[in-house]
Formats: structure tokens, C-alpha cells, sequence
């Protein structure tokens, strides 16, 4: 399936938005895909494995993004990130 | 007196000597670099070192400490700052000057957002690049600030390792002239619960190294050489913050310490003066396990006479009625020297004439002060130890000095375990003394032979390391049966690591005052068994991560603050 572009909408669900400590993880737990990934918020897109750009989108509770993967396993790197972040 | 508005970043108020940090900047190279193939590798290699440097700091902190040294590990990591910086050395520039810029970066980008959290995460961006450049360019690591005296610390900025490396005795305030409330420094001074002003314009132009400071973590303000009812006013302040911790004291239960299963554990003090010794027995302190002398002795160019210390150590017998007083005689040498005592370099003071040794050169010096802990024994319980014992002639020695000073028969006599000889040693010292108490912070250096200075060997200092745990159960085996075994490190005040030493056999722990009440709910909770079963566990463990978790499994999770939005 390489090649493939996935990607899905979700709410933030954490208190803390993608800050601090659940930045950190989103994008340690984007870095094990080997496809890549990328993170929208109000249309600007950045590396989802770099802890800094997610940073500068400044996303809080609440917010919408999409999480668009490119690659081998998309579908999988959508479905954990997606479920890392999201409202359930 | 000059008054400075800043922003109020943790509460309290605070008097005492600044500390001024102002570290040494570095001179980048402008110049073209060589192979840019190579330079791009050397860069890869510089941030991850200072990573592993981070990751390795946030496995020994605790709590939002530990959080924002994990934060700044994976800045280190990346990707989008390695590759800015790689780009700029793709362009022909140093590495060094290129992952500087590339900081600058992405601090720039951080500091834009309008959210207040984020933009106090440039200066950790900046920092992490600032010790990769260093390392790139030879420069030695950035030096940490460490005041010898219990100070109000002065700097630009901290960053995270600088206050990691902190010893939290000598701290009672801190004030930046950067930083903001939800900045490192505003987090790391609520976690050690000192007063802090932060955002101070002009504060390292209008603040001399020494002088006398006044800081209110309530109001913002700092004063530079405060007047006398100013220093009232902060004072009284402080006490009414002091009171509503004491209520909050009283829920919390007093009385001695005992565990779940009724084995009580004395929970006492480090002190260096009365002021602190009333603020720890109004956080719960059952006692003074390490008064401090040291401070009788420096910045005065002759010694203090009996009659002084005599009166020094009645106003601490006074308050603490029928809890018990231990003195260590005076611990000179090494950093802390003395004005009338002629200078003798040493090629490794740490290594050289401090302690007991200091004492066995200059007798007179000990006796003064033995006499003066003789003079008030009766009033109450009370002990007087020697530090950085090593030999079971030195413990005689120290015994014999005590005998001679017509100490009343309710003197006890200890000595200090930190030397590793005294640990092997344990049982031989423990026949010849009423006690031992364990110094875990020179322990833990000089068991590893790592300079606790040195902030490339302070993963060395966990009191979690598997050494440090074994030495503490030699000690406890050879003192069984024989004299009790106290802890007055840095490591009793930390509660995870108090009940793995309560599973080994220590019956006191010592600590800074903050850390009491802490310390005496978590020992509620747990039985002696289950502390020992731990321990025991604990003792097997062959890295601190190991051990760590062990007790923290044993006391629940960390209840520390931690860093919001």
C-alpha cells in the first residue's frame, strides 16, 4: 500500500491541547512510522514527528486537525495518532 | 533601596544575599567551515549527546522538573531543527553557528504564537542549541550556579540543567530579570516551594553579587538593599503564608512519625540557623538530625568564642524542648574556607584537609565547639557528630576529644558515613557511638569518585544507584544491634527513596524543612515490611530506573506539580 494517502479529522480531546507533555508523545509515537505523517491545523500542514512545529500550530482543546499520513502503514499511523489525540 | 517591578511567579517572600549567575557566553566562529559532510555528522553527534545529557538529568528529577528536561530531550531529537541546522551547513556554515541559528529559529516561531506557555519555550529551544554549539566549538559545559551560602539567586534566565544541578538548601528565593510565570524557573521555584520574581527589567545592572535582596513572589517586587521596615513587612508577610502552610500542616497530622504498622521513624531537620529550625518544626520536624555549623565560621576573620555558640544552640534547645538536637562540628575545607585560617592549595580540595581532618589540624577549633555542645546537653537531648570520618582512629579520636570536654553523660556521639572507607567500616565504627548518620550527597561522589560538581557526571549522583542502596544496607548490617542509623542527604527527603531506607534499617531521616510533611504522610502509609520487601527487591536492581520504580510503586503515584497550558 505504499503511496497511499490517509487522513482524518479529529477534536482535540486533552486539557492541555498538543501541548507539553502530550506534544512530546504525539510526535515520538509519529517518528516509530516509517511513512510520513502530517499535521493540519486551519490549513498549515507540518511534520508531525517534530515536537517544535506541532508546537508552533498551538493547538488546544477543542481545535479540529487533520492528521494525513503518506506511505507504508497510513491507514495504521492515522488510526493510533488519530485515537492518541481525539475525542472518542 | 531601590525598588524593581517584576512578575510574581511563586509565592513567599524572601531576605538574603544574591547570588549573582551570570554565565560565561561563548564566542561563536563566523569563519566558513570545513567538509560540510562532516560538519553535518558532527552536528547530528552534538545534539544527540546534549539529548542523552537531558534524558539522563530527567531520569533524576522528579516531577515538572523531570517533564520539562523530557521536553527539551526531544527538542534535541528533532527533526525540523536538525534539518534547519543541517541546511545552514549545507550553505557553508559552521556547525556550531549554524545550530545556534536554527535555535533562534524556531525560538522566534515559538515566541510569535499568542499563547503565553509556548512563547516560554524559546529560551528551552535556545538553551538545548546553546550547549550544542558549545559542545561543538570545545567550549566547556555551561556552569551551573552554586551559591555557598543559603542565597536568593540572581540570573538572566535559568534554564533546566542549571536548576537541576541546584542544591536546594542554598536556595531560599530566586529572581530573573527574563522568564515569565509559566517559565521553567517560575515552575522549578514552585516545586522547591521558594518565593521567585521573574521578568525583572534592569535586575543584573541594579543588583551587585552579595548584596542584600528582597524579593515578594506575591507582588512582583525586588528590593535592592531594602530598609528596615520593608524587611518587616516581607517578613510578617511571609509569616502569614507560613501560617496558612501550618494549617494546612495540622490536617495533614502531627506527632512522631510512625508507619502504617506503628514502627516509628524520626523525621527531622537539616538546619543552619533558629529562623529555620522554627519553620521546620512548624512543617512537623520531630528534631534536628544535621545542624549545620558552618556558618559560625566563614566570613569572619577570627573563630567564634564558646559564648556565642553557646548561645546559639540554647536558642535551638529552647525550641525544641525534649526533641533532639544533633551538631555536626564545623565541615570546613573543600568549598567552604575560612578567612583566619591560613590558605593551603590543594590540587583536589574535595579530595583534601576538610572535616574531621580540618579538626585534627587545628584541635583548639573542635574543642571550642565540643565545650560549647557540653554546655547545653543538659537541656535537653542532644548529640554532636564529626563529618567525613574515615578510620576507626579518627572515630576514637573524636570520641576521645568529646570524653575530654567534660560532656555530660547524655551526650551521644556519632560520626558521619560519606567516605566509602567508613561504610566498609560500619560495624567497627558503630561499637565505639551512640549513632551514625548517613551524608548521601559526598557519599554518592565519593563512592562513584565523581566530582558532584561536575555536570557531565551527575547521573552519578542518583541515590538510586545500586551502590549507593548497598552501601546504606552495609551500614544498617553493621550497625544492628550496636547504634541507630540516620540519613541527612538529599536522598531522605525524597519519599520514595525514605522507605527503601526504612526496609534497610534507618530509623532517622533528616531533610530540608519542605520536604517534611511529604516525607511523614508517604512513612503513614507503608508498613516496615512492605519497605523492606522493597528494599529488599531494591537492592538486586542493577540501574537506579530499576530501583526508582520499585519504590515508587511501593508509595503511589508522584503528587508532584506539574507544568499546564
Amino acid at each position: 500500500m505504499s503511496g497511499a494517502v490517509v487522513e482524518r479529522e479529529v477534536e482535540i480531546a486533552g486539557e492541555l491541547g498538543l501541548h507539553a507533555r502530550p506534544a512530546a508523545e504525539f510526535s515520538a509515537r509519529a517518528g516509530r512510522f516509517g511513512c510520513d505523517v502530517a499535521l493540519i491545523k486551519d490549513g498549515r500542514a507540518v511534520d508531525a514527528k517534530s515536537v517544535l512545529l506541532v508546537l508552533t500550530l498551538d493547538v488546544r482543546q477543542g481545535d479540529r486537525v487533520i492528521v494525513r499520513a503518506v506511505g507504508d502503514a497510513a491507514d495504521r499511523a492515522v488510526d493510533e495518532l488519530t485515537a492518541l489525540i481525539g475525542r472518542s | 533601596m531601590t525598588t524593581l517591578r517584576g512578575r510574581a511567579a511563586s509565592p513567599g517572600a524572601a531576605v538574603a544575599a544574591a547570588h549573582v549567575h551570570r554565565p560565561d557566553a561563548v564566542q561563536l566562529p563566523e569563519h566558513a567551515a570545513g567538509d560540510p559532510q562532516r560538519e553535518t555528522a558532527r552536528l547530528i553527534d552534538s545534539l544527540d549527546s546534549v539529548a542523552r545529557d537531558l534524558e539522563e538529568a530527567a531520569a533524576r528529577a522528579s516531577g515538572a522538573a523531570g517533564e520539562i528536561l523530557h521536553a527539551q530531550a526531544a527538542m534535541a531529537r528533532d527533526p525540523a531543527l536538525r534539518e534547519l541546522a543541517a541546511s545552514g551547513v549545507a550553505a557553508g556554515r559552521p556547525a556550531a553557528r549554524a545550530i545556534v541559528d536554527a535555535g533562534d529559529d524556531f525560538a522566534a516561531r515559538l515566541a510569535a504564537t499568542d499563547n503565553p506557555y509556548l512563547a516560554a519555550r524559546a529560551p528551552d529551544v535556545r538553551h538545548i542549541c546553546d550547549l550544542a554549539g558549545r559542545a561543538l566549538i570545545g567550549a566547556p559545559p555551561r556552569r551551573p550556579p552554586h551559591p555557598t551560602e543559603p542565597s536568593i539567586l540572581v540570573a538572566d534566565d535559568l534554564m533546566p540543567l542549571d536548576t537541576a544541578q541546584l542544591d536546594p538548601d542554598l536556595i531560599v528565593g530566586i529572581a530573573t530579570a527574563g522568564g515569565a510565570p509559566t517559565s521553567h524557573t517560575s515552575i522549578v521555584a514552585r516545586a522547591l516551594g521558594v518565593p521567585a520574581v521573574v521578568g525583572v527589567r534592569g535586575l543584573l545592572d541594579a543588583v551587585a553579587d552579595g548584596a542584600t535582596i528582597a524579593i515578594d513572589g506575591d507582588t512582583g517586587l525586588v528590593h535592592i538593599d531594602p530598609d528596615p521596615d520593608t524587611i518587616a513587612d516581607l517578613r510578617a508577610s511571609a509569616l502569614r503564608q507560613r501560617e496558612r502552610h501550618d494549617r494546612a500542616r495540622a490536617r495533614a497530622g502531627t506527632g512522631p512519625t510512625r508507619t502504617a504498622d506503628g514502627t516509628h521513624i524520626e523525621v527531622a531537620a537539616n538546619i543552619q540557623g533558629v529562623e529555620e529550625l522554627r519553620v521546620a518544626l512548624a512543617e512537623g520536624a520531630e528534631g534536628v538530625g544535621l545542624l549545620r555549623t558552618e556558618l559560625l565560621f566563614i566570613d569572619r576573620d577570627r573563630p567564634p568564642a564558646v559564648d556565642e555558640q553557646v548561645a546559639l544552640l540554647q536558642a535551638m534547645r529552647e525550641l525544641l524542648g525534649d526533641r533532639r538536637l544533633v551538631v555536626r562540628t564545623f565541615d570546613i575545607g573543600s568549598d567552604k574556607t575560612v578567612p583566619f585560617l591560613p590558605a593551603r592549595p590543594e590540587r583536589n580540595p574535595e579530595l583534601g584537609v576538610r572535616g574531621i581532618r580540618l579538626a585534627r589540624l587545628h584541635p583548639d577549633l573542635l574543642d571550642t565547639q565540643l565545650d560549647a555542645v557540653a554546655a547545653v546537653a543538659d537541656l535537653g537531648p542532644t548529640a554532636v557528630m564529626a563529618p567525613m570520618v574515615g578510620s576507626i582512629d579518627e572515630v576514637e579520636w573524636f570520641v576521645g576529644r568529646v570524653a575530654k570536654a567534660a560532656a555530660p553523660p547524655n551526650l551521644d556521639v556519632g560520626v558521619m558515613i560519606e567516605v566509602p572507607a567508613a561504610v566498609l567500616l560500619a560495624g567497627e565504627i558503630a561499637q565505639r557511638v551512640d549513632f551514625v548518620s548517613i551524608g548521601t550527597n559526598d557519599l554518592s561522589q565519593y563512592l562513584h569518585a565523581a566530582d558532584r560538581r561536575n555536570p557531565t557526571l551527575a547521573g552519578l549522583q542518583d541515590p538510586f544507584d545500586p551502590a549507593m542502596l548497598r552501601a546504606v544496607d552495609l551500614v544498617c548490617r553493621g550497625a544492628q544491634g550496636r547504634c541507630w542509623v540516620g540519613v541527612c542527604g538529599e536522598a531522605a527527603a525524597d519519599p520514595a527513596w525514605a522507605c527503601l531506607a526504612v526496609g534497610l534499617g534507618v530509623t532517622e531521616l533528616s531533610m530540608h524543612a519542605r520536604n517534611i510533611a511529604d516525607v511523614r504522610a508517604t512513612l503513614r502509609r507503608v508498613t516496615r515490611a512492605d519497605c523492606a520487601t522493597a528494599a529488599a527487591e531494591a537492592l538486586g536492581a542493577t540501574d537506579p530506573l530499576a530501583a526508582r520504580e520499585i519504590a515508587a510503586a511501593l508509595v503511589g503515584p508522584d503528587r508532584n506539580e506539574r507544568p499546564c497550558a
